[in-house]
């Protein structure tokens, strides 16, 4: 079968135009064959002039990533048959969020310095540092890593460094400021990891603005992640570490302990309480004149009118549960 | 065709700030035949802020919503995208692993609530076009919206994760669409129709949300539509309420109406404006209303 592919090219530095456009090659395609094995056939018999990157052919090295029919895939993962099959077309593009630097090549150096952000490596507390009682000590000091440990932190092992997740992440699309899924998972890898010994500084740094509670959970790293790293899972719960240490002066962490708040009191969402406590009271009195246009429909959330939900007693009580049973969990793994 | 009867749960947004949402979708239901029982005890889903504050109290809280309608022997009906998603994200998981629902069942024990897994979440949109039918529906509409170009907008929760929601393709969606088309009206495609408005970090960073929900309004705008449709009230505040502020980080002029999705087809069914509620929007849709 004979399909056309249409390429996303781009080589100002040679003489071509300043912007990229498209170039269609048509191909004879077979049952089994990748995206990749196409790019291939594409150079070696029609034009040696495509550029694009790639190493193992199987998933690992992480460098063959580029957008195909909108979405950022690893070219040597995705078959091209019932690709076009399903999308009637073969669109290939270099990945969104990345600046292109030639054909479907973009520039990595934004992608690495996110990484470098976390300080993608472990910094156990070391023995004199705790000997000095510059640290206290923890839990797990000198412990082995067990296998539960380590299934914590098991899927942010993962991650090939292939930037599908970052390319269709909606926060980084419009603040490129952003950390970015791929560094958050690296440092959940971190932050969860047992022999870790500076989480609570890391969490702090992660807090700052453009980090990670500037997720808009869009949940696109997860769909679209090729290795099963689920970014936004690992997001999660760096979130959740960070509120049960105790680092909670962002708006974000003031969101999320305003709605455990209102749930239990009310069992609902109460916006009202919540914009006050997150924005905090000056700067909602600076909503005031939008307040009022809101206001005049009947869309000003107010502090809760309405009655509670019926049985309310049963979520205080779950409340209560979920951390006893936390608790003794905790006491269970220490002893 | 079998009655359809859901335990009905609009979420928190439509009990207050989208209440429009919640009294039209009752009365669209209504039209069209579908039955929605109350749930008078349910909590709120979480809406994602309670995964970050702590998992397992964010399941127990879901599945205490699941064992009310467990309870009624039926399945859930929401008109809220992240409702949608956040149930259905906690629900994968506690049907995944035995174990987890017992941990989940054990924290629920001290109320005498009990989850047994058997229960599907969806949403308006997916009765439309799943259990109702689009041929059913098309079928109703009395005053075809020839008029109307809508700008689906999915939003991002009603379509990720797919391995949760499963309903519709999140790189080929058609179910907006197929509604859209069935009242009548013609589909507008645009890019961002499945990316997020902005919502969860409104109150985090004003900046990259208000720029957020220009970028979607301006796309769609820029392919033709003269209106949005969106099934999620989180996306109409933004989308609606708040598309001043997006103008404002825009510097440009939108004026862009938005429906929820059951007021559409409420319009096509021969329902009024009024009934509609559309007064109860910031930008008023009446300009486009014959
Ligand atoms: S869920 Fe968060 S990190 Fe993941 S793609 Fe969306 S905004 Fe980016
Ligand atoms: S998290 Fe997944 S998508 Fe992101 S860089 Fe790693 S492997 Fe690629």
């Amino acid at each position: 079968m004979k399909i056309k592919f249409k390429i996303k090219r781009y080589n100002p530095a040679e003489g071509e135009p300043a912007e990229p456009y498209f170039q269609a090659y048509t191909l004879d395609v077979e049952e089994g064959m990748s995206v990749l094995d196409a790019l291939l056939k594409i150079a070696d018999e029609q034009d040696t002039t495509l550029s694009f990157r790639r190493s193992c052919r199987s998933s690992i090295c992480g460098s063959c990533a580029v957008n195909i029919n909108g979405f950022a895939r690893l070219s040597c993962a995705t078959q091209v048959m019932p690709e076009y099959a399903k999308m009637g077309d073969m669109v290939i593009e270099p990945l969104s969020n990345h600046v292109p630097l030639k054909d479907l090549i973009v520039d990595f150096n934004p992608f690495w310095s996110r990484i470098e952000k976390v300080a993608p490596y472990l910094t156990p507390t070391s023995r004199r540092a705790r000997r000095r009682g510059d640290v206290p000590a923890r839990e797990n000091d000198g412990a082995r890593v067990t296998a539960r440990d380590e299934e914590a932190i098991d899927k942010s092992q993962r991650c090939i460094m292939c930037g599908c997740c970052n390319s269709e992440c909606n926060a980084l699309e419009i603040d490129d400021r952003y950390i970015g899924p791929a560094a958050l998972a690296k440092a959940w890898r971190l932050v969860g990891d047992v022999r870790e010994g500076n989480s609570r500084k890391r969490l702090e740094r992660l807090s700052e603005e453009h980090g990670m509670w500037n997720c808009v959970r869009c949940v696109h790293c997860t769909q679209y992640c090729p290795k099963s790293v689920s970014p936004l899972k690992q997001i999660e719960s760096l979130r959740s570490r960070a509120m049960k240490e105790g680092v909670l002066d962002n708006p974000g962490a003031k969101h999320v302990e305003a709605m455990a708040d209102s749930v239990k009191r009310v069992g609902r969402l109460d916006e009202a309480a919540m914009t006050f406590r997150t924005l905090g009271f000056l700067r909602s009195l600076g909503m005031i004149p939008f307040g009022l246009k809101m206001e005049r429909h009947g869309k000003m959330p107010k502090p809760l009118l309405f009655p509670q939900i019926e049985n309310i007693a049963e979520v205080r009580d779950i409340y209560e549960e979920a951390e006893r049973l936390e608790k003794e969990d905790r006491e269970r793994k220490k002893g | 065709m079998a009655l359809l009867r859901y335990a009905y749960y609009p979420g928190c947004a439509s009990h207050e700030i989208t209440k429009e949402a919640n009294e039209t979708t009752i009365v669209v239901a209504a039209r069209l035949g579908i039955e929605l029982v109350d749930m008078p005890k349910a909590n709120c889903c979480g809406a994602g802020l309670l995964t970050d504050y702590d998992y397992p109290l964010s399941l127990a809280l879901n599945a205490r919503i699941f064992a009310e309608a467990e309870s009624l022997g039926l399945d859930i009906m929401t008109i809220c995208s992240t409702c949608l998603m956040v149930m259905n994200t906690a629900n994968r998981d506690l049907r995944n692993s035995p174990e987890l629902l017992e941990k989940t069942n054990a924290i629920l024990a001290r109320t005498g609530l009990r989850y047994g897994g058997n229960v599907k979440i969806k949403q308006l949109l997916w009765v439309l076009a799943g259990d109702y039918g689009i041929g059913n529906l098309k079928k109703q509409v009395v005053k075809p919206l020839n008029w109307i170009k809508a700008a689906p907008f999915y939003g991002c929760h009603s379509l990720r994760p797919s391995d949760a929601l499963g309903f519709d393709d999140p790189m080929k969606p058609w179910s907006l669409e197929a509604v859209i088309e069935a009242l009548g009206a013609e589909s507008v495609d645009f890019k961002g129709k499945t990316k997020c408005c902005g919502f969860q970090i409104d109150l985090v960073d004003e900046e990259t949300a208000a720029k957020m929900t220009a970028t979607r309004l301006l796309d769609g705008k820029g392919k033709g539509a003269n209106c949005f449709v969106t099934p999620c009230p989180f996306c109409h505040i933004n989308l609606d309420n708040y598309q001043s502020l997006a103008e404002k980080a825009a510097s440009k002029k939108i004026s862009m109406p938005i429906f929820h999705l059951a007021q559409l087809v409420g319009l096509a069914l021969g329902l009024s404006s009024g009934e509609m509620k559309l007064s109860r929007h910031l930008v008023s849709p009446e300009k486009i209303i014959k």
